[in-house]
């Protein structure tokens, strides 16, 4: 295996690959293939348990499980990844700068983050949601809008702290353009800080969309979702458990699965 | 003194800026109101009617006043989808008023769980964290992975779990047997206790593993030091000088969960069918009813917010080096 | 009394100190020297039982009054130590500011030790405390007691520390750099209370620090270390005039001092050099004949100025709410006029706070609010810092550090521009001129020591030949030795490249080695310029003396 830049390989890192590797296999398989149909109705195999031929049992339909899970699982982690990569490359930009600024873009950045920040994700969201109508790219739009200030939050107090530093005072001094300064001189030295604030922005991500699902907003059948499995199990709880438990376990899975890698990557660089 | 009245201004304005915002945002909202209260088929007359009867005629901003001094009042306007009977549709204070206690005991009951779990085991932990041996590492490490777990559950699920678990093997309470305040107190609380504790666990393992970091960059301090050098044993460099030290950023902490408790509430309210603001907001969303989302975005807005002021109070008068300048 | 016999301390099989042998007596302070990774501290901190537990003792052992306190092999005794600590043995540690907890009034403190080894009452301790505080020179005693860390001066600071130590009148005294953090007149005052503590409670002193001149004037005995062992120990002044061994003549030949004889640096320029034959590569320079004015104009016209400075004020806003008015403009300095001439050094000093560092950043452009002349010649001044580990970026390596300012250059002004192999050949030049291989060209600055960092910090600064640098206590951060060096090649470089140096620092004996003239600031004022030897042997004005005389 190789090492991570240069780092040390460690429990955290295996463990956090290992997991998220086969939840990223099963979810990029899902997306074009699943053992069972996921909409096929048996009424003859309504409620079965966890067998060999259905892993994770069948639903009050007949329907395998573990397709549907497959499937929710290729939903949740695009979804995840698309508002990410929407709401952190804002960040980048709107925290370099502000952070390196300052003046009034700052001041008003900072009040409407501010204003925003401490307020549930989800519950704005919904907000966002219930202007912008339900569908599937109304999440990725709203999750990614939502998420922007703790990015920028982040990205603001580094280019800030670094701001004063000795080698970019000295970068000025030079008379190297602003812009590269902040994107050739500041932002590598931001990476690390940077990356765990988007992996820790995924796992948000996952949770505040399969919480939105499971509320019933957001994404809309036919399109999968963990979070509506969860609401539709939730009344089966009694007789077939494994309805509920087999998407919640997965979204478990792939949470706990990157939080341990993220974890694996930071002793990795700092020990 | 000073800066608590500055911070006070800004609170102020901030309030009004968000109410501003929240009224302006459903101004925007695409399909008419009308349209969705009467249905396509009414006719323009009564169309006319009822937007006269809605002021919806009137400007923006006399629209903004009405409405925010309704709020200011106590009477926010009403519900365009609940009638109270058949001639008029339910004042929006009415339909919040016997919700909002639900949502506000099921927030502090969590609250108050996280508080008293998540301190003792946070400084448990840091004592473990810190001592040597194979005992003391691996219980370090165990909790880690425990809280690690704990934080990836999303808390619907954790509800579902809590369901099964006490409700169903354990038959510890009834899922969906609700008891309301008004009729029995204790059993009201005693049903409470476990969607708070649905919404309180994540945060507990939060909370525990913040301060059990805390405590560890202070105990790396130089006064730390110093006190041993002083020949302080190791309980009372714990107790008397990290702990007070490591819990100041814990309050800023604290302050930032409430606003997740806030959330987690809507949520756990559907899992577990309690009739607070959680679930009204929820269905007020799907309906559209925009005169009750308005109001409860509004009042969410203005707890957390007025949550961070409180901490951040508190904060500067806990800290002497803030404090006393 | 204390006795360290043989000891030897390893981290994760790692020895950091070995075999180390010490011996204190009462009434004695024994200074313990040493460059950064000596093992002087973890020397110390073992003695005093305050080594990390994972510190192996893989020799040798530790008496006190010949009670075994630590052996080889044995774990730290915290019982066993707790006897001892604070009652009869006691430490002073490098920073007070964060050495106390920023929590508590300093009074309480104090009061700790009291309570934990005596039973006295309440006001008992008050008045103990109190008396204390008084005996450590402390005035405001009251006021003081009830203070937060954070309220007090450096200074007032480490007498309350120094006061927590003496308090139960113990046997020993650690002091490790107790004045390191603190300025030059107030690191006085603080050597002397120490002394004094000393002679009138007979204990044992062990000082512990990297400044030689400072064991020099009041410890009895120094022991000299390297690399975790003792090199050489004795008499203080037999340590100085007769020193055994070579690491010990190193260490007192590197260090900057006024016993040691001038040699001026700066050469006349338009005029052939003639450099002293066989004079030292790095200060091997001819003798400036006649005697420049203070200040002012140039009496000899071939000295050409690179920076004229005319009544420059400098001002600077604090406070950054915009919502509420707030932001106060204060005056950094005053008045400022003096010029910089070309291949000069000229030593900037003064106290923390006088102004020194706003006076060079208004010179390099870096602060617009200013009122007069700044005047300097075409090429941009660059500037050197004192933290080599912060100064260069950690993300490139050496060659991009050392090309970027050519890249900047070219930006700004296109005649300037350089082809990338003029480029990579300019920059090789300049690392073989700071005296570094090849080898480092494609290496990080996280792979570089600290004295190698400075030696690239100096060569980015001068790879676009800029007339003017300012060095801001470029050598303050580093051991003695590497100290020395970096002087020898800041002085190096300036005669081949005929720079100037504005050289701010806080230690008298560098800008005295490196300076041909001095400014003196004190709070936003030049008091006075002049040449080095006239200001340190006739100083105009007082303050002069005072903070010249002061080491």
């Amino acid at each position: 295996m190789k090492k991570t830049n240069g780092g040390k390989w460690n429990k955290y890192l295996v463990a956090g690959l290992l997991m998220t590797g086969l939840a990223v296999l099963l979810g990029i398989v899902g997306f074009f293939w699943t053992p069972y149909s996921t909409t096929a109705m048996s009424a003859s195999e309504k409620f079965v348990g966890p067998s060999l031929y259905h892993l994770f049992g069948t639903d009050n339909f007949g329907r395998d499980i573990f397709s549907r899970v497959m499937q929710g699982l290729s939903t949740t982690i695009v979804i995840g990844s698309l508002v990410v990569l929407f709401s952190a490359s804002i960040g980048i930009l709107l925290g370099a700068l502000t952070g390196y600024f300052g003046g009034i873009l700052d001041e008003i950045v900072m009040r409407i983050t501010d204003a925003v920040n401490g307020f549930p994700s989800i519950l704005l969201a919904l907000v966002l949601i219930s202007i912008l109508g339900n569908g599937k790219q109304n999440v990725i739009l709203a999750l990614g809008i939502v998420f922007v200030p703790s990015y920028v939050r982040i990205v603001r107090s580094e280019f800030i702290r670094l701001r004063d530093a000795d080698y970019i005072k000295r970068a000025r001094l030079m008379g190297v353009s602003r812009m590269r300064i902040l994107f050739v001189h500041i932002l590598p030295n931001i990476f690390s800080v940077f990356w765990v604030s988007v992996m820790i922005g995924f796992n948000n991500a996952i949770l505040a969309e399969s919480g939105m699902s499971y509320l019933g907003i957001g994404v809309q059948p036919p399109d999968a979702s963990l979070g509506k499995m969860l609401s539709d199990a939730q009344g089966y709880l009694q007789t077939a458990p494994w309805y509920a438990l087999a998407p919640g376990l997965t979204i478990v899975w792939v949470v706990l699965g990157f939080s341990l890698f993220s974890e694996g990557i930071r002793r990795s660089q700092y020990g | 003194m000073k800066y608590f009245i500055k911070k006070l201004i800004t609170l102020i304005m901030t309030l009004f800026l968000v109410s501003v915002a929240a009224f302006l945002a459903f101004q925007i909202i695409p399909g008419d109101v009308v349209t969705s209260i009467l249905g396509t088929e009414a006719t323009p007359e009564r169309e006319e009617q009822l937007r006269e009867e809605l002021g919806l005629n009137k400007p923006p901003v006399v629209r903004y006043f009405n409405w925010a001094g309704g709020v200011l009042r106590g009477d926010p306007g009403r519900s365009y989808r609940y009638s109270k009977n058949m001639n008029e549709m339910m004042p929006v204070a009415e339909l919040i008023g016997d919700k909002l206690p639900v949502t506000l005991w099921l927030a502090a009951v969590a609250l108050v769980l996280i508080i008293l779990v998540s301190v003792p085991l946070g400084v448990l932990w840091a004592r473990s964290a810190s001592r040597s041996g194979r005992a003391a590492h691996f219980l370090d490490a165990a909790l880690g992975v425990v809280t690690q777990t704990t934080m990836a559950i999303p808390s619907f699920f954790l509800g579902i779990l809590v369901t099964y678990l006490f409700g169903i093997l354990f038959k510890l309470f009834t899922p969906g047997g609700y008891i309301s305040y008004q009729e029995n107190f204790a059993g009201f609380l005693g049903y409470l206790l476990f969607p708070a504790l649905s919404i309180a666990l994540p945060k507990i393992a939060m909370t525990a593993r913040f301060l059990r970091n805390s405590m560890l960059t202070e105990l790396k301090s130089d006064y730390v030091r110093t006190a041993y050098s002083k020949g302080c044993t190791r309980r009372r460099v714990m107790y008397g000088h990290v702990l007070r030290n490591a819990l100041m950023p814990v309050v800023t902490f604290l302050g930032m969960i409430i606003a997740e408790i806030v959330a987690g509430s809507i949520v756990i309210e559907q899992v577990f069918g309690l009739p607070g603001i959680g679930r009204l907001l929820i269905s007020s969303i799907n309906t559209r009813d925009f005169p009750v989302v308005e109001i409860l975005i509004l009042y969410i807005t203005f707890v957390v917010i007025f949550v961070y002021f409180l901490v951040d109070i508190l904060y500067r008068v806990i800290d002497p080096r803030i404090s006393e300048k | 009394m204390v006795k360290i016999e043989n000891l030897s301390v390893a981290f994760d099989g790692t020895e950091v100190v070995k075999n180390v042998n010490l011996e204190l007596k009462d009434g004695e302070i024994l200074g313990v020297v040493g460059e950064s990774g000596s093992g002087k501290s973890v020397t110390a901190l073992t003695l005093m039982g305050l080594v990390a537990e994972t510190a192996e003792i893989t020799s040798g052992r530790i008496l006190f009054d010949n009670v075994v306190l630590r052996e080889a092999g044995k774990p730290l005794d915290k019982a066993l130590y707790r006897k001892y600590q604070g009652a009869e043995m006691s430490m002073v540690f490098q920073e007070p500011m964060t050495s106390l907890n920023p929590t508590q009034r300093v009074g309480r403190q104090v009061e700790e030790m009291l309570r934990l080894h005596t039973d006295f009452t309440k006001e008992e301790i008050r008045a103990k405390v109190l008396e204390t505080f008084e005996a450590v020179g402390l005035r405001d005693i009251e006021k003081v007691y009830d203070s937060y860390p954070h309220q007090l001066s450096g200074g007032m600071r480490q007498r309350v520390m120094i006061a927590m130590a003496i308090i139960l009148h113990p046997d020993l005294v650690v002091a490790d750099e107790p004045t390191t953090a603190l300025d030059v007149t107030i690191q006085n005052q603080i050597i002397e209370l120490l002394r004094e503590i000393n002679t009138r409670e007979q204990n044992a002193m062990l000082f512990i620090t990297h400044d030689l001149n400072l064991a020099r004037r009041i410890c009895h005995r120094i022991a000299v270390m390297k690399d975790g062992r003792v090199v050489e120990q004795g008499k203080t002044e037999d340590i100085f005039q007769h020193p055994r061994e070579v690491y010990t003549k190193n260490l007192i030949e590197a260090v900057p001092s006024r016993m040691k004889r001038r040699v001026s640096v700066m050469r006349k320029p338009m005029q052939g050099s003639v450099s002293g034959g066989g004079a030292e590569a790095a200060t091997g320079a001819e003798m400036t004949a006649g005697a420049k004015n203070a200040g002012g104009t140039a009496a000899d016209e071939s000295l050409t100025s690179v920076l004229q400075v005319r009544n420059l004020s400098v001002f600077y806003q604090d406070g950054s709410n915009s919502l509420f008015a707030g932001k106060r403009r204060h005056c950094v300095v005053e008045g400022a006029n003096f010029d910089i001439y070309r291949g000069e050094s000229l030593g900037l000093v003064g106290e923390s706070g006088c102004g020194k560092t706003s006076l060079s950043k208004a010179i390099l452009g870096m602060n617009s609010d200013i009122t007069g002349k700044v005047v300097h010649g075409s090429i941009r001044p660059q500037m050197i810092f004192q933290d080599p580990y912060s100064s260069l970026n950690p993300t490139k390596t050496i060659g991009w550090l050392l090309q970027e300012p050519l890249r900047a250059a070219g930006k700004l002004d296109k005649s300037l521009a350089m082809t990338k192999g003029d480029m990579e050949a300019a920059a090789f030049d300049m690392l073989h001129r700071v005296g570094m291989e090849d080898k480092y060209f494609h290496r990080k600055p996280s792979q570089l020591s600290g004295g190698q960092r400075q030696r690239i910090s100096i060569g980015q600064a001068l790879i676009t030949r800029p007339g003017l640098i300012v060095a801001d206590e470029p050598v303050s951060a580093l051991d003695v030795t590497i100290q020395a060096q970096i002087m020898e090649l800041m002085q190096k470089l300036q005669q081949e490249m005929g720079l100037s140096y504005l050289f701010i620092s806080h230690d008298i004996n560098v800008v005295y080695k490196m300076c041909d003239r001095i400014m003196v600031m004190k709070e936003g004022k030049i008091m006075e310029i002049g040449e080095t030897e006239e200001l340190f042997r006739h100083p105009a004005q007082e303050y002069t003396k005072q903070l010249l005389g002061a080491s």
